[in-house]
């Protein structure tokens, strides 16, 4: 074994006995994120400054430990799962925003401040940050950058990596690196670019510089209903292709409208096939046209009934209902498993026939609820793990969907990431030319790949080494997890 | 020395003729449509790929706002096909830039503040290494958590890492309406009220002796959007559907920098620069045009990097005049990818 004891000793005296743990419950309760994925730690580790987290970083340097950097661990793909001897360094104790420049258009903040509270920070400069994931409420903006998270408004205000100036990045070997710039080039590739999305595996971010987004004057938001998956699909395509790029476009199949309604009650119509969420923002003129596009296409493709919320509090709530969809699941089964495959917009209608017939095929419940203008798709699949064979079917069908999605012409993942639990999946969407680029690039930050080690890429993906293993189903591929990881 | 020019018709050619580079120690430079040959540092090479043969458009479908287009196809061709489907790509090149060629310049549009920078569009790339591969990175979808980007660390690299052969552009509706206003008057302080009063420009342009704003969207909000601009300048000129900028008095220097600092600090940065300027304000680019003879690029670049910026040369000599940061991860990545070192080599710095 390698110098765990030795590298105890040194994190208890850089930060401090109460912040660095290796009980048999700690390494217990971080031996996972929330995807369904189990590993194992030796150390965890709670730094409160950057000082701190290079500290960890170096520590671990020298005692050839893996470091697995973690936010608020609520990732879905495994990528904040440990596996081995890893010493977790986590971010939740790092939740200062550091300064706010409205005059810069940007802000400063650690990885560990939560979504939801950078937004409400900046609210009164009259400015956001854009991405909002599901999780904002939980999930850190670490995570965020980490993951290139989008959520329901990165439809017209794009993804994390459109919204991140600069990081402050420890490198594997400790030493602190500044990559991108407060202003809005900055000198050599664009590593602050590559470094987001990357899912921990390039080093540690110890400081994210955000854009802030000017709020929209005017949000009008709607409610439409429809009596078929078809009419609602039809609607987002006929929408984008009507020249109107809404600030959101969010469908939910009946399934997941009784579980939320039971939740929000947010006033969904429960006797519709499916919903959309539809939010258009800006100057009141632009509102008006584009509020008007959309309902025409609403229209046009036999829309039950248009609601538009008269005001904020109206607004919020038919949102609560969406952003705690996955919650609500709850009511259905007790465990979930879900994709985030991404697919073209015009394939939806024919992407959610095949999903809904892979669910009938292996007898599953799924449920739908999704960027849908975007084409980012989060088929639920809701199962009770405890009854025998339930999670070979839930793993079966999974599979299928990616290669549904893929066939489609998509892509594995839109904002979760690919963590452990897709990375055997990536040949798929790669030749071994392709994942032996990116390995290089990880490998440009990571020569000794102690970083987040065997995520993202599968085994085999080498830079300079072009013999790659071949994709294997999704079953397979969770079997043949890394030795001390497991589902 | 003669410079040999090679000009391949289809990607495949491309690998053979970096293969073959590599094996010979023959120095590349990739080159579209001449727009941006001045940018980088001057690095030595034995012949040029010219990528304009690569012109095909791959795929484009309006209701998915992606086209897939060879990198040599020329930007005007480009958005004379997307005007087809009511699109526009958001770059502002000229009309003879290649794809390819904005991507690896990272050259974006000077709408930037409403329409995003050049790297935000770009969701897949097809790059031939330096040692002859073809490789793909990102996907023909918008949003993506798939993998490292090569997307992003190919926009900008100025040829120093593969020869951009295609890319999957987002693109986005043409607005229906482009409008510019002309205040004239101290450039600065009109066009810092400007920015503090109109809601969402397009652009803001301060010059010496104006502020231009940008204004593009629904016909209606461009209107809103006026009268509240004539509450900071009364006699506003109003003229519709003419490019932007209309006014470039840098333009007439043999040296241009496209100088980037902390929007705040632009009028710092430009104080001290004469009066052949032009900045952005709210987004913190600047154009400054200098005179060849003197320090004066120098003392320019001292002041932005002072402000926390940098002051790279887009035409005339000069160079990109900065470090780059973590130089090891830079060397390794032109190592990866361009083993032999002949691909623009030292265009981006040293270690590319």
């Amino acid at each position: 074994m390698t110098g765990v004891e030795e590298a105890r000793g040194e994190l208890v005296a850089a930060l401090g006995e109460e912040n660095v743990l290796s009980d048999p419950l700690a390494l217990r309760l971080y031996a996972r994120d929330a995807s369904m994925v189990e590993g194992g730690c030796a150390l965890v580790a709670l730094p409160r400054n950057l000082n701190e987290v290079t500290a960890c970083v170096r520590i671990a340097a020298d005692r050839g430990l893996p470091v697995v950097p973690r936010g608020a661990g609520t990732g879905l793909a495994g990528g904040a799962t440990p596996i081995g001897d890893a010493l977790v360094v986590v971010t939740s104790k790092m939740t200062k925003i550091l300064e706010v420049r409205p005059e810069d258009r940007l802000a400063w903040v650690e990885p560990g401040v939560a979504n939801l509270d950078l937004a409400n920070h900046l609210r009164p400069y009259g400015f956001t940050f854009a991405p909002d994931p599901s999780s904002q409420q939980t999930s850190s903006i670490g995570g965020n950058v980490n993951t290139n998270a989008g959520g329901p408004h990165c439809l017209a205000y794009g993804v994390t990596a459109n919204h991140v100036l600069a990081l402050d990045v420890v490198m594997p070997d400790g030493t602190v690196e500044r990559l991108g710039s407060e202003g809005p080039e900055a000198p050599g590739y664009d590593l602050r670019g590559v470094v987001v999305g990357s899912e921990g595996t390039l080093g540690v971010v110890a400081a994210v510089c955000v854009r802030l987004t000017p709020i929209a004057p005017e949000v009008r938001t709607m409610l439409m209903d429809f009596e078929t998956i078809e009419d609602c699909a039809h609607t987002v395509s006929d929408i984008i292709a009507s020249g109107v790029v809404p600030a959101a476009v969010e469908m939910m199949d009946r399934g997941i409208v009784v579980a939320a309604e039971n939740f929000a009650h947010a006033g969904y119509p429960t006797d519709a096939a499916a919903i959309l969420i539809v939010e258009v923002d800006g100057l009141p003129a632009a509102v008006e046209e584009q509020g008007r596009a959309v309902e025409e296409a609403g229209r046009r493709n036999n829309v039950r009934t248009i609601r538009v919320a008269a005001d904020e509090d109206e607004r919020a709530l038919i949102w609560k209902g969406r952003k705690n969809a996955f919650g609500a699941v709850a009511q259905i089964a007790p465990h979930y498993h879900l994709h985030d495959c991404v697919v073209p917009r015009t394939k939806l209608v024919q992407v959610l026939a095949g999903v809904y017939e892979i669910a009938r095929r292996h007898d599953l419940v799924v449920t739908n609820v999704f960027h849908a203008g975007d084409g980012n798709l989060h088929p639920l699949f809701s199962f009770d793990r405890r009854v025998p064979g339930t999670l070979a079917r839930v793993l079966e069908a999974a599979d299928e969907v990616v290669r549904l999605c893929v066939d489609a012409g998509g892509i594995l993942s839109g904002e979760h990431g690919i963590g452990l639990e897709k990375r055997d999946f990536m040949p798929l969407v790669f030749t071994a030319d392709d994942l032996a680029a990116q390995a290089c690039v990880r490998g440009a930050f990571d020569p000794e790949r102690r970083m987040n080690p065997q995520k993202v890429l599968p085994d085999g993906a080498r830079c300079g080494d072009f013999a790659m293993a071949r994709g294997t189903s999704m079953e397979e591929s969770l079997e043949q997890m890394p030795d001390g990881a497991w589902i | 020395m003669t410079i040999e020019v090679l000009h391949p018709y289809e990607k495949g050619e491309v690998v053979q003729l970096l293969r073959a580079a590599s094996r010979d120690g023959r120095r590349i430079l990739a080159v579209g449509g001449r727009q941006h040959m001045d940018r980088g540092e001057t690095c030595e090479m034995d012949a040029e790929l010219w990528t304009r043969q690569l012109d095909g458009l791959v795929s484009y479908e309006p209701a998915e706002m992606v086209a897939v287009v060879g990198a040599g196809m020329r930007v005007g061709e480009l958005q004379r096909i997307l005007a087809g489907g009511g699109q526009e790509w958001p770059v502002d090149a000229p009309a003879e830039a290649t794809v390819g060629g904005v991507i690896a310049a990272g050259a974006s549009s000077p709408r930037r503040m409403r329409v995003g920078t050049v790297r935000d569009t770009v969701l897949e790339v097809e790059l031939a290494t330096g040692d002859g591969r073809l490789v793909k990175g990102g996907a023909r979808t918008v949003k993506q958590s798939t993998g490292y980007s090569l997307p992003r660390l190919a926009t900008g690299s100025l040829g120093t890492l593969g020869v951009i052969v295609q890319a999957a552009l987002k693109v986005r509706p043409l607005p229906k309406s482009h409008r510019t206003l002309i205040a004239q008057g101290d450039g600065l302080s009109l066009s810092g009220r400007m920015l503090d009063v109109v809601p969402l420009p397009a652009a803001v342009l301060a010059t010496p002796s104006a502020a231009e704003v940008r204004l593009e969207g629904w016909t209606g909000e461009v209107e809103e959007q006026t009268e509240i601009a004539r509450s900071v300048a009364p006699d506003l000129e109003v003229e519709d559907d003419v490019p932007f900028p209309s006014i470039a008095p840098w333009d007439a220097m043999p040296i241009v920098t496209e100088a980037a600092v902390p929007p705040s600090r632009l009028p710092s940065l430009v104080a001290a620069s004469g009066d052949a300027w032009g900045a952005l304000l709210g987004v913190g680019v600047a154009w400054i045009g200098l005179p060849e003879e003197g320090d004066a690029l120098e003392v320019l670049r001292r002041k932005a990097s002072e402000l926390g910026g940098i002051a790279p040369v887009i035409r005339g000599e000069g160079g990109l005049g900065y470090p780059v940061p973590a130089p090891e991860v830079h060397r390794r990545l032109k190592q990866a990818f361009d083993p032999a070192g002949i691909l623009a080599p030292g265009r981006l710095g040293s270690g590319s």
